[in-house]
């Protein structure tokens, strides 16, 4: 068992993480063939899908980051065909939104264990 | 149409076709898929041999669970046109596939004429070839000589903006491309 606050409520489907691995096991067959910058697509279109999956289940503490930042992702990602320099300052600047929102999960939580009695 | 004929709209049809990775839920119909596969049977191949299978679904599950095996399948399309090599076909001919890639140029030919109908036809069409062929064979049940060598999603296409910024780099043109009688010539002499 966890020591982490259990906050938070499931958000993907036993068949949903298994599609979600079918994709990186096969993205990691293709990194051996295709070019470099492939590799960076792929992680960041396996984010896509998984907050696609999440988003399916409505997650009661994150929806509006995720709406938001999957149509940013999904907008952007193919600046790799036609607009290399846009993609990869997107791509430097992605983590920040992304902690951000994980700072803002901790901060709850912390606020969270403060209020309840010891 | 013969040569010459109606060329400047021909041109039209070729030049403004875009790779379509956005798609309504509109179903294709039997009818324009069916105009699809003709246009694939009738694209140039090598020695009229024909070694290539397409193999055509519209299983809602089944585009879905072999988009987990292909990356390059940003979207679910409504419709996929696997191009197979029919492995069984090319030995009857006596064809050592692994000692060849005519098949492979083959594969484009036929893609390009879909590609090319498809948008007569008003429809948007997107080659992929970044998918795990063992994972895609799986899911598909393709016996071992077939072998899927592209996957070309098929839909009715949905408005996107690409959002480019001013200063995005200009497209290739076609002087970038193109030699005149010596590499490094783009002009004629």
């Amino acid at each position: 068992m966890s020591d982490e606050p259990s906050t938070s409520t499931g958000v993907l489907m036993e068949e949903e993480a298994m599609q979600l691995i079918a994709f990186l096991v096969s993205a990691s067959e293709l990194c051996i063939k295709e070019p470099t910058y492939y590799g960076a697509f792929r992680l960041i279109d396996a984010a896509s899908r998984l907050m696609g999956f999440m988003l399916q289940h409505n997650p009661s503490r994150t929806s509006e980051f995720l709406q938001r930042f999957k149509e940013e992702v999904d907008t952007k990602k193919v600046w790799m065909m036609f607009d290399r320099q846009a993609y990869f300052d997107f791509l430097q600047s992605a983590p920040a939104q992304v902690a951000a929102e994980v700072k803002r999960l901790a901060d709850e939580d912390l606020a969270s264990q403060k209020e309840t009695p010891a | 149409m013969s040569a010459g004929m109606q060329a400047d709209q021909f041109f039209e049809v070729l030049k403004s076709r875009r790779v379509v990775r956005s798609y309504t839920d509109e179903p294709v119909s039997d009818d324009d898929l069916w105009k699809l596969a003709q246009a694939g049977r009738w694209s140039a191949n090598g020695g009229n041999m024909h070694p290539h299978r397409f193999l055509i679904t519209r299983d809602a599950t089944q585009i879905r669970l072999m988009r987990t095996f292909a990356p390059g399948m940003l979207v679910t399309p409504p419709a996929v046109v696997v191009l197979l090599t029919d492995r069984e076909v090319a030995a009857r001919l006596k064809w050592n596939l692994d000692a060849s890639y005519i098949h492979w140029v083959d594969t484009g030919t036929a893609a390009q004429n879909m590609m090319n109908m498809a948008h007569a036809l008003g429809l948007g069409t997107c080659p992929v070839t970044s998918y795990s062929k063992s994972g895609v064979s799986a899911i598909l049940g393709l016996p071992p000589h077939l072998i899927p060598e592209l996957l070309l999603m098929v839909g009715h296409p949905k408005p996107v903006s690409r959002e480019l910024r001013a200063d995005a780099p200009k497209p290739i043109t076609t002087r970038d491309l193109t030699y005149w009688e010596a590499p490094g010539q783009h002009d004629p002499t």
